[in-house]
């Protein structure tokens, strides 16, 4: 007799790769229905699960390539990223990394960047929550130490950039678009901030002296070096303006304490 | 272990997110709710406020479908963690899962897979049971699932097996009506059998939805009305437990919500019929 392991891998591989010799091992009784059929009920509603949650997860990523190739797409890859984990909410991540080389999206290249912005708005949904950090705060810092800040950007924000248009390819496969849907793809790619606020998850076209500034802040960089990156990518960055609006928009959530340094530790 | 306030007897409604809206702006008329744990294994955001805030309106049963009991794979210490912080978070009347596996060699399958009916099966289970009620400090309702298969080193009748992880680990018992007919018409046995098989007192909430019959056997998939031989076995489930906490399901082609208060008011007339015939 097998062991309940032997059982249940044999299970598993039956579901997901439609494996005949593992439907044989697993000794399922007959009767009405044949063993092949009663493993196909399972398959059909396991990968129904994940087409289900991951069409929810990629509207736009479905849209683009239509729900046959969609779906042919997400049962390869359930097979090759397996769920490690009860719960969905953190399944589906690498999808984009996946059609970066799955052959049949080849002819796609902004898919993946495409598929990367729909998780971050997804994951953007469940991030934890935070208090806005008070304009005053910052005021009160005396202007000679406000290059040493760093900041704490909210627990939702994901910064992305790509060479294509994603932005515009999201805005037009919103189910609610009613205009002109062509995107030109040399029309040039862009740099988006995700978040969460008051009203719920926004996706903002930064510029790119803006971009390169949040960046350095998410990696904990000290203000006069984000301010350094940003006025490298755009020359006429507005540090002011760019910090209050990003303050005020919850972007920037609270000040963080700088590094300890670590005697005996060189950087 | 503390006391814990248990779900009232009375009808109550699975919390799908496309209602949700609504019940925070309206607060319906709505015994209790039941929401799927995992769906909260989150660390902030909308989900969770709202369902807060229902929580401060209505008992809430939290309802597991991914911590997999019946896995050979060690039991997910981190999901486990999740359950008991959410737990922590909502104090809900009741915390279940169900009676199955979902993962194995790391791999989940995300869906509720059927044990082997068998001495091992019973014994992980029971001990994986244990554990999770010592870890949450709380008893567990365990659920019967519906099963498209059986294998044929099965030892134990379902009804059996059911039983004996109440018996053995002192869990209650989430019993679902459908899951019972659903099996009972595709594995051909008679449903009152396995209902006396079931001890009474350890049913502490009830289960009922309906099937799709369009296939080759009965699917329980939570998208249609209740079906008449499901309401003559709740009928029949009631008459021989008592009234229970009874949760009406519904999760593919989800309806509007009126809908499913008029199968919870269904549902409750039943309820009702037996408190009545108690009290005359």
């Amino acid at each position: 007799m097998p062991s309940l392991r032997e059982v249940q891998r044999s299970f598993a591989t039956a579901i997901v790769f439609g494996d005949n010799g593992a439907i044989a091992s697993l000794g399922i009784v007959p009767g009405g229905l044949g063993a092949d059929e009663r493993i196909a009920v399972y398959r059909n509603n396991v990968l129904g699960n994940y087409r289900k949650a991951l069409a929810a997860t990629y509207p736009v990523l479905q849209r683009l390539v239509g729900g046959r190739l969609f779906n042919i797409a997400i049962d390869a890859f359930v097979r090759g990223y397996p769920s490690a984990r009860g719960d969905m909410n953190r399944y589906g991540g690498e999808l984009g990394r996946f059609l970066s080389f799955y052959p049949p999206a080849r002819e796609l290249p902004y898919l993946p960047d495409v598929a990367r912005l729909e998780w971050a708005i997804d994951q953007a949904n469940i991030a934890a929550d935070a208090q806005a950090l008070d304009l005053a705060t910052l005021a009160a810092v005396p202007e000679n130490m406000l290059g040493e800040l760093r900041f704490q950007l909210h627990p939702s924000v994901q910064l992305i950039a790509s060479p294509y248009p994603i932005f515009h390819i999201w805005q037009v496969n919103q189910t609610e678009c009613a205009g002109d849907d062509r995107v030109d793809l040399g029309e040039g790619g862009d740099a988006l901030l995700i978040a969460r606020g008051t009203s719920g998850v926004t996706v903002e076209r930064l510029t790119p002296g803006a971009y390169a500034f949040l960046v350095a802040l998410a990696r904990n960089l000290r203000l006069a070096d984000a301010v350094e990156r940003a006025l490298a990518a755009e020359a006429s960055f507005d540090l002011s303006a760019t910090l209050k609006g990003h303050v005020a928009g919850q972007t920037i959530v609270a000040l963080r304490a700088p590094p300890t340094s670590q005697p005996g530790i060189s950087a | 272990m503390p006391a814990i306030a248990l779900l009232p007897h009375v009808a109550g409604i699975g919390l799908r997110a496309p209602h949700v809206a609504r019940v925070v702006a309206e607060r319906p008329a709505i015994g209790w709710f039941e929401a799927h744990s995992e769906n909260y294994f989150v660390d902030g955001g909308p989900a969770l406020a709202a369902l807060e805030a229902i929580r401060a309106d209505y008992p809430i049963a939290l309802h597991g479908v991914g911590l997999s009991l019946g896995s050979a794979d060690a039991l997910d210490a981190g999901h486990l963690a999740q359950l008991k912080r959410l737990v922590a978070r909502i104090d809900p009347a009741a915390v279940s899962e169900h009676l199955c596996w979902g993962r194995v060699d790391g791999r989940h399958l995300n869906d509720l897979l059927p044990l082997p009916l068998t001495e091992e099966a019973l014994a992980l289970v029971c001990n994986r049971v244990d554990a999770v009620q010592a870890a949450l400090g709380r008893p567990l309702l365990v659920e019967n699932v519906s099963a498209y298969l059986r294998f044929q080193s099965d030892t134990i009748a379902e009804w059996d097996f059911v039983a004996a992880v109440a018996q053995r680990t002192g869990c209650k018992l989430l019993f679902d009506v459908n899951n019972v007919y659903v099996n009972a018409v595709n594995h051909g046995f008679d449903p009152l059998l396995y209902l006396r098989a079931i001890p009474g007192d350890a049913v502490a909430e009830i289960h009922l939805a309906g099937f799709d019959a369009s296939g080759p056997c009965l699917i329980d998939t939570h998208g249609a009305r209740v079906a008449p031989p499901v309401w003559a076995l709740y009928r029949a489930t009631i008459e021989r437990f008592g009234p229970k906490p009874t949760l009406i399901e519904w999760d593919t082609d989800l309806p509007a919500l009126e809908i499913l208060q008029d199968e919870a008011a269904i549902a409750q007339a039943i309820i009702l019929e037996r408190s009545d015939a108690v009290t005359a």
